[in-house]
């Protein structure tokens, strides 16, 4: 009844045109600051349906009777209004609203305009993303972000990043934010034989990126928000006229810093004094520089293909890329096609609105060896590459006594490793998903169903040659395959509720979500086959995640405002009795600047806000622990009873009890515009408290079938306060200068743990760990010897101080000192654009962050010259300490826990842009380099080590990039 | 109505699809590896595997060989193996051994400054305790199947419970006592009821253990031989002395089918090393293994062991291939105390043949090679000469004042000389009474027959240890190959995982337990106590010179027996403690108490600490003291 009354309603609404005629105004809608054309700005006569878009030129045409006022909007833009009374043509020039509040942000399961925003929640758009050779997404939001660090595991291209948010949430399990494409939450682990899970999606794709910091903010995604969200949204078709763009990159890699490690002149020197008559007679009396031999200066290119437009009524983008890169390490390959597909069908009057997106992948890789990087650093420099030996010709130390490489003692030579062995691999990825939202025939209530299909296939083998160095007398070559396949499938569906009553706005949603991960993986080994062994390997696994949710937005003349969620999560990864988890959060926000006492003379803008969420994780956790399981053991850990050998069962430790962490935050926050918006800000404050922490932890060998189980055990606290600074300096047509600036600190402490945990395995010796868990420290703080040196400074060989003075230097002499982690992290971005030209630079800096060097630690005497009379390189530090031998002692002595606090200009761009070049193209010239400059007093290779513990690091690169894009 | 029905339908739908998925939650493995109880203890043959496990975990150390799937967090898969452990333990703190190692916690051991967080007194611990609650757990589900074999299962795995806390009362003194699987903290034991819980466990299962097994799993030998053990430390443990049951289990095993190896296999004149070679589970030596654990190459790998024993004690100029190995990691090496326990004087003996004169042995068999100085030999006579040399596998032949000018080799070895004849081949080393009789040019080579246990190396080793790191400090010991009696490397082609078994308990022990205990007044027979000793040097000199009398038998002189013969076996902490030698100043070995001469230490440290992390958690437990 009451639809044939709203229909009734319309007719006579739209009568009056249709009897009386209108008129057809024409005009142009124009950026102020650019004074060109705003293309795709809606115009709509204010109180009717009737409304028109902009084409590319900014050019409109509208039906409208005289008296009519017409509202121009454009997304970041001030909303204009305008009374049509007979001109001819109506010329609107409209101006950035520089409060940037009314941008949209994804906040999971829809949107919200920044300003309704009640979370610490930090949108990042294209426009603001880094530049230059990046080739996996959150390579694009380094340093951008305050409180988010983004770490890359070296230096090879395509290599794994860590992205943390707010420090450490867990011990054992996942620190990793949860990655959400347009909706679709990814698995969490690795893809195997892929260097980073995230180069699936080609960063030329994304549109914008959310990072949801706050639990009030996460809580939505539950059990796996505790370490933050990326939301990526990619680029979407658009209801226009095709457009395309094409731009290529073509990069140059060069090796910039190597390890410190004696030149051939100072190894001969130190053999030649200290070495006994064998040790001598073994120089090679060659200047070799090892680390020359496998780094080269490489290149790579990247071409990428997009058109966006609408065809049969279909918004529509699709994209092409192809990237090829060598990595500096000889023989390292990353090279990878992907494809992209969006549709944005719009049917039943626009009630059923649908986006579907298909991304494809193709990466090849192929693995340089990097154990040549360990190799190049302690090979002998003084002998040469080649030396016709039987091993392909390649220098090798060779026992007299077998006729073969040294078995033990001697390293390979670093080049063999390269070219002697083949280490491919080939991944295939998918993700899909359709999300339809269809506007149910209640007011302001929509349903939403999202589909989603996430598939990755790995192939990879690794093939040994014959004639690699080796000990082994029947060495025949070595060949070991692999394939693995990871499936996530995704269900959701959601009610979205919106009402606006009054001054009351209400937005609601409530859902349920089901996922599904599956894993299986194959493997082969040809030399187990040769040994009549086990040879194909094969893993499976799955688990499923099953949650409801709900969220309530409501606002009161948009001044105050708050939200609430609520989500339920049930993983089969625990016991049914524990499983479900609920995970809640409220936040509050004001809108200072809504209120009618707000001046406006200091502050332009002004939001306070306070939010309080619990969110769970329990990724990385193993499946089934709270099952008794048996594992069976391989045909290489047989048992034998006569004559017989027989696999054998062992009951796998089990803990009935284990529950999810639970993270809780409090955030405090602000946001501002000040002095006539010359600077935008915000800040936060936030307390992370991680209760019943999964730990690896002790338990009585008596009761269970281990030392050690997964069990809530442990308290975490993270507490921090984050502060981000927007300055337009200069904001004129065409002069603009823009500075970011984004410091956090953070300080993370575990606050309960019943058995101090020993991680952070370092090479020299076996065994040996240099990190520890424990009560009162950060995280991976380090455990330590304390050095006793001379008055010269000069450390003093196997001398430490007695710390408890029991005249015995054992295990209890250990002492924390420091840890891997900044207190202070820095992002600084600083952006000119000066007519055609724009010019950027962006640093980093992480102050407070200390790094174990491993390389140094290895650098003794009696690794220079063995026992098994091979000669070994070592690290420069030697001159400092001339130690004889390596201990347990003195390879955990502080004398090697370095500072290694760092200022990094990460890159500087140029760019040009031909606005109109032959008419309709727009053509952009730019060129960085990556990389460029780090100041730190820290002696190892690089200081940004994730995890600090500096040891045969993929150098990273200086990268000069040079690049084209065309937009037509 | 009509849509309101609809409606109900389409809401029933959705939710009973979102209720069927709920069901989805419960999984169950899909691995293929992956086993629940009801496989594992589905039948007797197949709880096999769960036996085999609880060997297996005294021998690896995981389900993955040689490492990859661990059954002990916290340290190195490989240094986590029972008997590596045990020789860290009860050899490397003890003057039979040390390494040079720089690892955590094992420089520690021998220097004797341990601490309650030490890494192997810990993973020991780890490693027994587990062992038991495997045992629990085995106990009980086999319960549930019925059948003789089951039964012989379950008396199995009490032996190797038992066995497990022998081990934990000997090194630890007092541990929880559990027999059940629960999750509950155990409370502390006292070292009277453990072993008074071995003893009954040991009585208890002797009827239903087999009288004879198959290799590699115990039978009722193995109960009375470790009653032996027990018995014969029962005053250290419990104050309470039981030497006359020590002498009772002790000849019950001496009786059985058990008996000591006398088949030289590789024909090099004792029967001795045979014990140690890569079929010591088929050439003879099996039939004296009480209990051993198996290793091999292919099928049971593991970085403890024997591959451990082996690769660790080669280094310097010696070649692994000797010893059917692909390299050494220059790590283990002795103490002169243990090498002077076999030191026949040669200087001394040499000597008494007359003065020194200018010929000399030269060749690759001799000391210097073939370039000299030459091994000088002694005047006996007119043109007599003799010489006891220690030669290496080699050639050599005899010259005259380091000229070869003047050299005698032997053509056709005929044992007549000619100068400058061919070269004289050494076949194996040893000790050599070589004479050179030039009034008739002949000339005689006989082993010089002394206790050829000692197997050492020493070519380029010091004797003395100044520092422990750098291998050539300390004599190499020799004892343990992946060589079989035919001299072939062992099934690994790689050359580096063993197939060498290491014996637990053995015979020739309970030998020396037995008399031990006569010693120490458990009755029995001085005159069998001697004659079983005979038995044992009368293999270790392949002759009966170094026979002895009941009248030689002391407790010291048992107790350098027990050096003498089962070194590197795991037993000299325990020895040395039993005789009260092996924290105090009585008897001093270099570094014990990390001092270069030794010095002694607190004689706590007779026991090791519980582990501080098991202190932590178990609060009903109580550190040892001194600890």
């Amino acid at each position: 009844m009451r639809t044939k009354l709203n229909s009734l309603l319309l007719l006579f609404l739209f009568f009056p045109f249709i009897i009386f005629g209108q008129n057809l105004l024409s005009g142009s809608v124009v950026d102020e600051a650019s004074s060109s054309g705003i293309a795709g700005a809606n115009i709509v006569v204010k109180g009717t349906t009737n409304g028109a878009s902009t084409d590319i030129d900014g050019v409109f045409k509208i039906s409208v009777n005289s008296g009519d006022v017409l509202v121009f909007s454009y997304l970041g833009y001030l909303t204009k209004e305008v009374v049509y009374s007979g001109q001819a043509t109506i010329n609107v020039v409209m101006i950035e609203d520089s409060s940037v509040l009314d941008e949209v942000v994804v906040i999971g399961y829809g949107s919200v305009k920044k300003d309704d925003l009640t979370g610490a929640a930090d949108l990042i758009t294209s426009e603001d993303f880094n530049q230059g050779a990046i080739l996996s997404p959150e390579q694009l939001i380094a340093g951008k972000l305050a409180g988010v660090s983004v770490t890359s595991g070296g230096g090879a291209p395509g290599e794994g990043q860590a992205i943390r948010i707010r420090g450490l949430g867990s011990l054992s399990l996942t620190n990793s934010p949860l990655i959400v494409v347009d909706g679709m939450p990814l698995n969490d682990g690795g893809v195997g034989g892929s260097r980073n899970a995230l180069n699936t999606i080609n960063p030329a794709d994304i549109e914008s990126m959310t990072v949801l910091k706050d639990a009030s903010a996460t809580a939505i995604y539950g059990s796996r928000g505790a370490n933050g969200v990326i939301m990526i949204t990619t680029l979407k078709g658009k209801d226009s006229e095709f457009k395309y763009n094409f731009n290529t990159k073509y990069s140059i890699y060069t090796p910039i810093n190597k390890v410190d490690v004696l030149t051939a002149r100072e190894f001969t020197d130190l053999i030649t004094s200290t070495g006994n008559n064998n040790a001598i007679a073994a120089l090679g009396g060659h200047e070799n520089d090892w680390q020359d031999v496998i780094y080269s200066t490489v290149s790579g290119n990247e071409y990428n293909f997009s058109a966006v437009g609408s065809a049969f009524g279909v918004p529509m983008r699709a994209s092409i890329g192809m990237g090829d890169h060598d990595g500096i390490l000889l023989g390292d390959n990353f090279s990878r096609n992907t494809l992209s597909l969006n549709l944005n069908p719009s049917l039943f009057d626009d009630k059923l609105e649908m986006d579907f997106n298909v991304r494809m992948m193709d990466t090849k890789n192929t693995f340089a060896n990097r154990g040549a990087i360990g190799s190049a650093t302690s090979f002998d420099p003084t002998k040469p590459v080649y030396n016709g030996s039987q091993y392909d010709g390649y220098y090798a130390w060779i026992d007299p006594a077998t006729g073969n490489q040294a078995a033990i003692g001697a390293p390979t030579n670093p080049l063999a490793l390269l070219n002697l062995t083949d280490d491919v691999s080939e991944v295939q990825r998918v993700i899909t998903n359709l999300k339809m939202d269809y506007e149910l025939p209640v007011d302001g209530l929509t349903a939403t169903v999202n589909l989603g299909y996430d598939k990755s296939e790995s192939d990879g083998s690794s093939t040994t040659s014959e004639l690699i160095p080796t000990a082994d007398p029947t060495w025949n070559g070595a060949l070991s395959t692999y394939t693995q396949s990871a499936t996530n499938m995704l269900f959701d569906a959601y009610l979205t509720y919106n009402k606006d009553v009054d001054d009351h706005n209400v937005n609601a949603v409530l859902g349920y979500s089901y996922q599904a991960f599956e894993f299986d993986n194959y493997s082969y080994d040809s030399e187990a086959q040769e040994d009549g062994n086990d040879y194909e390997f094969i893993d499976k696994s799955k688990n499923v995640l099953l949650s409801y949710f709900g969220r309530v937005n409501y606002d009161y003349k948009g001044r105050y405002l708050l939200t609430a969620t609520v989500r339920a999560d049930a993983s089969s990864k625990l016991n049914p009795d524990d499983r479900w988890g609920v995970f809640p959060s409220v936040a509050l926000a004001w809108n200072v600047d809504q209120e009618d006492f707000f001046t406006g003379k200091i502050f332009n803008s002004l939001k306070l806000r306070v939010g309080y969420g619990q969110v769970g994780n329990v990724n990385g956790l193993g499946d089934y622990k709270f099952l008794t399981r048996y594992t069976g053991s391989t045909s290489t850990a047989y048992y034998q009873f006569g004559d017989s050998f027989y696999q054998t069962y062992r009951p796998e430790p089990i803990n009935p009890d284990l529950r999810w962490e639970v993270g809780q935050t409090l955030n405090i926050g602000m946001d501002y515009t000040m002095f006539d918006s010359k600077l935008t800000g915000s800040v936060n404050v936030y307390k992370k408290t991680t209760k019943d922490l999964i730990a690896y932890t002790l338990v009585d060998p008596f009761t269970n079938f281990g030392n050690r189980i997964d069990a809530n055990i442990g308290d975490m606290e993270n507490k921090g306060v984050e502060l981000a600074f927007n300055f337009p300096l200069f904001k004129k047509e065409d002069y603009e200068h823009i500075i970011d600036f984004n410091i956090a600190f953070n300080d993370n402490v575990v606050t309960r743990l019943p058995d101090q945990q020993f991680i952070g395995g370092i090479s020299g010796g076996v065994g040996n760990n240099i990190q520890t868990h424990v009560v009162g420290e950060s995280p991976y703080s380090f455990l330590v010897y304390q050095q006793v040196y001379n008055s010269n400074g000069t450390p003093i060989e196997g001398v430490y101080v007695d710390r408890n003075n029991d005249n015995i230097i054992n295990d209890d002499d250990r002492y924390i000192k420091e840890d891997p982690f900044a207190d202070i992290i820095m992002g600084l971005t600083s952006t000119v654009r000066c007519g055609s030209w724009d010019f950027s630079l962006t640093a980093r800096a992480s102050i407070g962050n200390y790094a174990y060097n491993n390389v140094a630690s290895n650098a003794v005497l009696s690794q220079a010259w063995n026992s098994f009379e091979i000669l070994n390189n070592i690290h420069s530090d030697y001159l400092t300490t001339g130690f004889e031998y390596t201990t347990e002692n003195s390879l955990l002595s502080d004398h090697y826990i370095q500072e290694a606090s760092f200022v990094k200009i990460d890159n500087i761009s140029v760019g040009y842009t031909i606005p109109d070049f032959m008419g309709d193209c727009k053509l952009r010239f730019y060129g960085s380099i990556q990389n460029v400059y780090t100041f730190t007093d820290y002696d190892g290779l690089d200081p940004e080590i994730y995890g600090g513990i500096d040891n045969n690091f993929y150098p990273r690169p200086q990268t000069g990039v040079l690049g084209l894009s065309i937009d037509f | 109505m009509k849509n309101i029905f609809k409606k109900l339908i389409f809401i029933l739908s959705i939710s009973a699809f979102i209720t069927s998925c709920h069901d989805d939650l419960d999984q169950s493995p899909i691995d293929p590896d992956s086993f629940t109880e009801e496989d594992v203890f589905a039948s007797a043959d197949e709880a096999r595997g769960a036996l085999a496990k609880l060997y297996a975990s005294l021998a690896l150390t995981g389900q993955a060989g040689p490492a990859g799937n661990a059954d002990i967090a916290d340290i190195d898969e490989g240094f986590s193996q029972f008997s590596r452990m045990l020789f860290n333990l009860n050899e490397i703190t003890t003057d039979h051994a040390v390494v040079g190692w720089g690892d955590p916690g094992l420089p520690d051991l021998h220097g004797m400054y341990w601490s309650s967080s030490n890494d192997f007194t810990e993973a020991m611990y780890y490693r027994l305790a587990q062992e038991v609650t495997f045992c629990n757990s085995f106990i009980m589900n086999a319960s549930n199947l019925t059948g003789d074999e089951v039964q012989k299962y379950i008396a199995e795995a009490r032996f190797l419970r038992a066995y497990a806390y022998y081990n934990l009362l000997d090194l630890y003194g007092n541990v929880p006592l559990t027999t059940v699987i629960s999750t509950e903290l155990p409370t502390q034991s006292t070292r009277t009821e453990l072993f008074n819980f071995i003893e009954e466990e040991l009585l208890a299962i002797e009827p239903s253990l087999a009288t004879a097994n198959e290799y590699g799993r115990v039978d009722n030998v193995a109960a009375h031989a470790l009653l032996s053990k027990l018995y014969l430390n029962a005053e250290v443990w419990t104050g309470q002395a039981r030497y006359n049951e020590c002498v009772t289990y002790s000849e019950n095993a001496m009786n059985s089918a058990y008996s000591i190896n006398m088949n030289d296999a590789n024909g090099n004149g004792t029967a001795y090393d045979e014990l140690f070679l890569a079929d010591n589970g088929s050439n003879g030596a099996q039939n004296e293994f009480i209990f051993a654990l198996n290793f091999d190459g292919l099928q049971s790998q593991t970085w403890g062991g024997t591959t451990f024993l082996v690769h660790a004690s080669i280094g310097g100029n010696m070649n692994p291939t000797d010893f059917g190995v692909n390299g050494g990691w220059a790590g283990l090496r002795t103490t002169k105390n243990l090498v002077n326990q076999f030191s026949v004087d040669i200087d001394a003996l040499n000597s008494a043949l007359g003065s020194q004169s200018d010929w000399g042995l030269v060749g690759s068999a001799a000391p210097n090679g073939w370039d000299g100085p030459d091994l000088e030999m002694y005047e006996t006579g007119s043109n007599q000469y003799a010489i006891y040399a220690g030669l290496t596998a080699g050639e050599m032949k005899f010259r005259y004042n380091e000229d070869w000018g003047n050299n005698y080799g032997d053509n056709g070895a005929d044992g007549t000389l000619e100068g400058g004849g061919s070269n004289i081949v050494i076949p194996s080393a040893g000790t050599y009474f070589v004479t050179m009789d030039l009034n008739n040019a002949t000339y005689t080579l006989s082993p010089f027959t002394a206790d050829q246990r000692g197997m050492f190396h020493s070519n380029g080793q010091n004797l003395e240890i100044e520092t422990i790191p750098p291998f050539s400090d300390g004599y190499a010991v020799t004892k343990f190959k992946n060589v079989d009696s035919n001299g072939n490397q062992g099934n690994d082609s790689s050359g580096t995982w063993c197939d060498t078994d290491i014996p637990l308990i053995r015979l020739a022990e309970i030998y020396l337990n037995y008399a031990e205990a006569v010693l120490r007044g458990g009755g029995g027979d001085l005159n069998t106590a001697a004659a079983k000793i005979n038995e044992l040097r009368e293999r270790a000199y392949g002759n009966s010179s170094g026979n002895i009398t009941s009248s030689d038998l002391d407790l010291q002189f048992v107790l350098d027996e027990r050096s003498k013969e089962l070194y590197w076996e795991g037993q000299r902490r325990t020895d040395l403690v039993r005789y009260g030698q092996f924290t105090t100043a009585t008897y001093l070995w270099p570094f014990k108490g990390n001092d270069p001469a030794g010095v002694s230490v607190d004689s706590y440290r007779n026991l090791y600490p519980l582990p501080s992390n098991v202190i932590s958690i178990n609060t009903n437990l109580s550190q040892n003291e001194g600890y």
